[in-house]
């Protein structure tokens, strides 16, 4: 692909703006408080769309191209079923907690609600996490950008961390926050026009219709043996794998997302930004999935494009890139590229900024210093973010060295995260639940996940104990594995919470369900109300699916 | 506090003009007809005025 110096006035001006805005908010900045958690005063269709893009990363925007390619319509799956449910859950019944307990991260919530020692290894896990998937998507950024344009590796992840680094650091959640929503916007011109162009040339739906297997355009119809589909899937590990344990374990606990909507301006603002964020999460296939899907069209009929190929299919990962190359003329060739970026720093200022939060409230202040005062905890934020963005960077090298270190790590992450829904589910909706309770919960569930990779089988991969069943695809045997971590911690928090001593009531007010007043917000009006809003997007979510039954 | 919609309304109708202006003499890309800088540009700086716009209302209101 060449790029031509319009590309680059288009990608330099983004820049500029992204750093600008970094550089006008850094008066905003003077307490830890303001840099960390944005200061609580941040408007709701800001955080709506920072909490949506927070989560689209450049590996989700090639990644779910890929998949469409791949799986065809199926791919809606990991919106429609595994992420558009759990943001209407999140918002209508868990945010009160959250947000109504004053906590300032995800751990904080569980120190108030269980104990030190559940908070300190969700800490911990997610402090770690969050750097190494920051890093192997700088990776994977760079990588791309050597084969697609022949940038070096090296000033790839040097100035894309520089970038993210300058305007984090100035001005801390805001800056971020803010940037996510320009780079939101940018994703979505700069990726629509691509949608439309390719699948028009592929004949429109009716022909991608024509012109593909049945089960390419089909989400739901051969869901009913793993056989029948190319994603080796079944319904019920795809809903209650995909659609239950991993949806809800990511949008209802995962900080990185759940901090956007902390920085809300108040209760109502903070549970109306995961159903306002559903509403373009519900359209985001069609921006995303549906080029994937035109580009196996288009290679099929013969138009002169075809997707690369790699051994005896096609390298579906250049998919984007490629249709990119075809369709957009220099200048929005830069803009596409451009929203590539923007997509990549939106994910990298995500994980950066809920590190540093996490870093200096949870494990700083919780464990190394506690009694300091406010302007230490915001030297220390600052600094948190600079060392962040250089352990980053150290990841990404790491990635680029040992593949198979980094597969590793992801498919512990994998395990630790599985659990982690059960436990909030009991710490919010029942109030016998206890921190031994929790604590065992979340150790067994890790350990249920790994037993059942080392037991099962999956294209090659997992058995290392035994092999006493093989699931069709890993897909399969990942949702699989969350059910069974899942039930496990439900079943063990559950039963030594009843073995252990319960919390005082009086300790537990505004933190789980019974205990809470909910507010109700007479200022709302009917449309603004959490209920409303999940409702029509519940309906709207029903019509996408039988649109594309 | 900064308002958000002034710098992303200038960012788009920033990149809708420069769109717009080398749409008349650019090439096409290879498999489509459609003047694709024009149409994209166009909806760029009305993207953006439209923020400008709301930003400017706010900052009246």
């Amino acid at each position: 692909m060449h790029l031509s110096a319009v590309d680059y006035v288009v990608l330099i001006l983004y820049f500029i703006f992204v750093i600008g805005i970094g550089w006008r908010l850094r008066k905003s900045v003077t307490t830890a408080g303001e840099f960390l958690t944005a200061g609580h005063h941040v408007p709701v269709w800001i955080t709506s769309l920072a909490f949506l893009a927070a989560n689209l990363g450049a590996q989700e925007v090639v990644g779910m191209a890929a998949s469409g390619a791949k799986y065809g319509i199926m791919t809606s799956h990991f919106y429609w079923v595994g992420a558009v449910p759990a943001m209407l859950f999140v918002g209508v019944f868990m945010m009160p907690f959250y947000y109504g307990s004053k906590a300032r991260s995800v751990p904080e919530y569980l120190k108030m609600r269980f104990d030190e020692k559940t908070r300190g290894l969700n800490a911990i896990t997610f402090a770690i996490m969050t750097l190494f998937s920051s890093g192997i998507s700088m990776y994977a950024l760079a990588k791309m950008f050597n084969l697609v344009l022949g940038w070096n590796f090296n000033n790839s992840i040097l100035l894309s961390g520089a970038i993210v680094l300058a305007y984090t650091y100035l001005g801390g959640l805001t800056s971020a926050i803010y940037n996510e929503v320009l780079q939101f916007f940018l994703i979505v011109l700069g990726f629509s026009p691509l949608a439309i162009l390719a699948v028009t040339r592929a004949g429109g739906w009716t022909g991608i219709q024509q012109r593909l297997p049945d089960v390419m355009t089909h989400a739901w119809k051969y869901v009913g043996h793993p056989e029948q589909n190319p994603m080796g899937v079944e319904a019920f590990g795809l809903i209650a794998g995909l659609g239950f344990v991993l949806s809800f374990g990511y949008w209802c606990t995962d900080f990185l997302v759940i901090q956007r909507a902390m920085a809300a301006d108040s209760m109502s603002a903070a549970r109306r930004t995961p159903l306002l964020a559903a509403f373009p999460k519900m359209i985001m296939p069609f921006i995303v999935i549906l080029p994937g899907i035109a580009a196996l069209a288009l290679t099929k009929m013969g138009s002169g494009y075809s997707l690369p190929p790699k051994g005896a299919g096609y390298d579906y990962d250049q998919a984007l890139t490629t249709l990119m190359a075809q369709f957009y003329p220099s200048g929005m060739l830069g803009v596409g590229l451009t929203a590539l970026m923007a997509s990549f720093m939106s994910g990298m200022a995500g994980n950066v900024t809920a590190f540093n939060t996490v870093f200096t409230y949870d494990i700083y202040q919780g464990y190394i210093r506690p009694n300091a005062n406010d302007r230490h905890y915001l030297t220390v934020g600052r600094v948190t973010t600079v060392v962040g963005i250089g352990l980053s960077i150290a990841t990404a090298y790491v990635a680029a060295q040992f593949n198979d270190i980094m597969d590793f790590l992801q498919l512990v992450f994998g395990f630790v995260n599985a659990p982690l829904f059960a436990t909030f589910l009991l710490g919010m909706f029942w109030k016998r639940a206890t921190g031994h309770g929790a604590f065992a919960g979340l150790l067994s569930g890790t350990a249920a996940a790994a037993l059942t990779h080392g037991l099962t089988a999956a294209e090659g991969k997992g058995a290392w104990i035994a092999q006493i069943h093989s699931f069709p695809s890993q897909m399969a045997q990942n949702f699989w594995i969350a059910i069974f971590a899942w039930s496990t911690c439900f079943l063990v928090t559950v039963l030594v919470s009843l073995a252990t001593a319960p919390h005082a009531e009086s300790r537990l007010r505004g933190l789980v369900y019974g205990l809470t007043d909910v507010p109700h917000d007479a200022a709302a009006k009917w449309y603004q109300q959490p209920a409303t809003l999940a409702i029509v997007v519940a309906v709207a979510l029903v019509f996408l699916n039988l649109v594309f039954l | 506090m900064l308002d958000l919609r002034l710098p992303s309304g200038l960012f788009f109708a920033i990149i809708g003009v420069i769109l717009i202006a080398i749409s008349f003499t650019n090439p096409r890309a290879p498999m489509t007809d459609s003047n694709v800088d024009l149409y994209t540009g166009l909806v760029m700086l009305v993207f953006g005025g439209f923020l400008l716009l709301l930003a400017q209302r706010g900052r009246q209101a």
